[in-house]
């Protein structure tokens, strides 16, 4: 008796043990296959992915569309566990800033069979935006969108203050003297906590890779190392310090309370910034949020060698533990070919990869969003090649970010803080 | 070991579920990261042996200073100040008045919450630049102050939000309080002896075992905090670094910057800073906590 029932017990047991490890592989008994798709974004964007996914299950009723979405950070936090775990989702949404982190690290599958296949159909994309997804000469990516940014002007607050809205042609000493007589002007009117722009001085993306390009640098070189020196560093910390002291930009604990809120509580959106870095694509969020006000993008300003342009956006992959590549692979080409897909997502990433969506999707815009495709599509003609970053980019950020706070803090000097952040900076390139 | 087993297998047959919870997501979790943490490990690719490196990096690490600097602040000023007040609150809450249950449960309630995301988020919006505290500030006429994003303030707001989630060793001291006997007081009563003296003679040495066991759940407890600094600095630790607690950088290394291996070591040095911590807690305890028998 005894014995049996220890028999009985090793068995429940090694039926949950089983019961564990039994992954789902994808397949139903039925020879229904399901694949699982995942995003970032907020509630209206979840709407519309989710829309996408059932037009495509219906088109496709042998496929199953499972969805998992989070917000930005929440996203990256949980594709590198999943990843990491071996579980990741077969078609993840991808951003050039985390690109080569996977991609370098052989997570993302290589997409060249589906296109000579002809499974994903990338002949109505031009070749710069078909480039911007391929790392180390291998298509890791497909874009649903392609964005440019600038920097967003608030007309209406310009007229208010008396002060000539500036236009897409200009370098960054009149952006500085720009930025300068708008505070003077504010101060004039006697409007509190408003300012001329946002600190932008903690953007190592994109802003101050902007800034690089059109002084003839790179962030990073095509073999992944800095494309930049410390002086570059220094010179782009003196000018917000200029800034600073002018008190054309927020206070450092200003800037700090509203790092990480939502777009409709931003200070720009909230009318107390004339100018403020966006990604073209974003300008109609904020239109809808300031009815009252008039907005417009105009370009980063330029330098000595040119225009800083160059093609961001949102793409799709395939990552390499996907049990179901070629169904996967129908989904992309769904999502970024198909008039079902364009007429529900139209730019919600940016303009769409093909001309041919565009051409589509372009009739069919709201004012504001209009204005974005305008402008992504002027800028993009000035758009050059970025070389992807190296592993440890995430880092650099942090560290990046970490110095321009203690100089705005005022807890260490312009020199200092570039010298600090030069020496990480090397040591994690070269560590890699 | 045969008859140990035939006389005990019942026992381990209820136990079982619990073993393996025990096994599968402690043990086995602990050992590999234990294994990890000597080695490069990015998560994707498979780990590389390292030996020492990454404890010896830990040392020359300035980041892992000042997260240690943040979280040594947060462990001595909120456990003692926790403490503190549970206590006050608990011999307030023994003294017989009316209600004591309803004001038991109000009290209470911010420890149910204790660490939740959504108390993390209204932290934010009570010592906001606009939030509540300069508003009721203003009403006197004292300007604000940007509580949560100055460097040098906003560690203390995390402290008080500790210290308010006081409910946990409150309802334990008030426990201990009704285990004291009556006639000790009364003894003292008869004496002549003041609240004062009966609070500092009677209630404090009667109550050292129950302070014991709180001061160590709350140092183990201060030490693994992560989910206050995470919401209200929105995961970066900052402003610069400020809210850097050891726990958020540990999570930092490994979740977004994809050291592994580094993070790790970072969490058994945790481990064994705690164990030490609380073994001395608990070698000082012979001197100060008196038992009854």
């Amino acid at each position: 008796m005894k014995k049996m029932i220890i028999g009985l017990f090793s068995i429940i047991l090694v039926i949950s043990l089983a019961g564990c490890g039994s992954s789902n592989n994808g397949s139903s008994a039925d020879g229904k296959v399901s694949i699982t798709i995942s995003w970032w974004g907020d509630t209206a964007r979840n709407k519309k992915y989710n829309e996408i996914a059932d037009e495509f299950e219906k088109e496709n009723p042998n496929i199953e569309v499972k969805r998992q979405f989070g917000s930005w950070n929440d996203y990256w936090d949980k594709l590198a566990t999943q990843t990491a775990g071996g579980n990741a989702p077969d078609v993840i949404s991808m951003h050039p800033n985390y690109a080569a982190d996977y991609a370098r690290r052989n997570t993302l599958l290589d997409l060249d069979q589906y296109i000579k296949s002809g499974d994903i159909d990338v002949s109505n994309f031009p070749k710069s935006v078909v480039n911007s997804g391929k790392i180390s000469g291998k298509n890791y990516m497909i874009a649903q969108g392609v964005t440019t940014s600038g920097q967003v002007v608030n007309k209406s607050l310009f007229e208010k203050i008396g002060v000539d809205a500036p236009g897409d042609q200009w370098n960054w000493d009149h952006f500085v003297d720009k930025a300068i007589e708008v505070q003077k002007a504010i101060k004039a009117k006697g409007l509190k906590g408003t300012w001329a722009v946002d600190d932008q001085s903690i953007q190592y993306q994109p802003v101050f890779e902007y800034y690089l390009r059109s002084n003839g640098k790179q962030l990073y070189t095509e073999d992944g190392k800095l494309g930049f020196t410390q002086k570059d560093v220094e010179n782009w910390f003196n000018m917000w310090e200029t800034l600073r002291k002018a008190g054309a930009i927020p206070d450092a604990a200003t800037v700090n309370e509203y790092a990480n809120v939502s777009l409709e509580q931003s200070l720009f959106a909230k009318g107390k910034l004339a100018m403020h870095d966006i990604p073209g694509n974003q300008l109609y969020l904020y239109a809808d949020q300031m009815k009252d006000s008039q907005l417009e993008m105009v370009r980063h300003p330029q330098g000595p060698s040119g225009d800083g342009e160059f093609v961001e956006g949102a793409y799709l992959s395939i990552t390499k533990s996907s049990k179901h590549p070629k169904e996967a692979a129908k989904f992309i080409n769904f999502f970024v070919n198909s008039e079902k897909a364009l007429k529900i997502f139209k730019i919600e990433q940016g303009a769409p990869g093909s001309t041919k969506m565009n051409d589509y999707v372009k009739p069919q815009l709201e004012k504001g969003q209009q204005q974005s495709l305008d402008f992504i599509q002027k800028t993009l003609k000035y758009a050059g090649e970025a070389p992807y970053p190296p592993k440890g980019n995430t880092e650099l950020t942090t560290e990046f970010t970490n110095a321009a706070n203690s100089i705005a803090f005022g807890k260490s000097s312009v020199k200092a803080a570039s010298a600090a952040f030069m020496k990480k900076a090397e040591s994690i390139v070269n560590n890699q | 070991m045969k008859s140990a087993w035939k006389r005990n297998w019942v026992g381990f047959f209820f136990l079982g579920p619990w073993l393996i919870g025990l096994i599968g997501f402690t043990t086995i979790p602990m050992l590999t990261s234990l294994y990890f943490s000597f080695t490069k490990y990015d998560m994707f690719t498979p780990p590389n042996w390292a030996g020492l490196a990454n404890y010896i990096e830990i040392f020359h690490d300035p980041k892992f200073y000042s997260s240690v600097k943040v979280t040594a602040i947060y462990v001595l000023l909120s456990v003692p100040l926790q403490l503190i007040f549970a206590l006050l609150v608990a011999v307030l809450l023994n003294r017989g008045i009316r209600a004591v249950r309803l004001y038991r449960a109000a009290y209470y309630v911010p420890s149910l919450f204790g660490g939740s995301v959504a108390v993390a988020l209204l932290w934010r919006q009570v010592f906001d630049s606009e939030g509540l505290l300069n508003s009721v500030l203003g009403v006197f006429g004292i300007s604000g102050h940007n509580w949560i994003s100055t460097p040098s303030t906003s560690i203390y707001t995390l402290i008080i939000l500790a210290i308010w989630q006081f409910g946990a060793p409150m309802v334990i001291f008030l426990a201990g309080l009704k285990q004291i006997p009556v006639d000790l007081y009364e003894a003292a009563r008869i004496d002549g002896a003041n609240k004062f003296q009966q609070f500092f003679k009677i209630t404090l040495p009667m109550l050292t075992p129950i302070i014991f066991f709180n001061l160590i759940m709350e140092i183990i407890h201060a030490f693994q905090a992560f989910t206050p600094a995470y919401i209200v600095s929105g995961g970066t630790g900052g402003p610069l670094d400020s809210t850097l607690f050891y726990t958020l950088y540990l999570y930092q290394k490994g979740f977004t910057e994809f050291h592994m291996g580094y993070a790790s070591a970072l969490a058994w040095l945790l481990l064994v800073t705690i164990a030490i911590v609380t073994g001395l807690v608990f070698a000082s305890s012979k001197k100060w906590v008196f038992y009854q028998e």
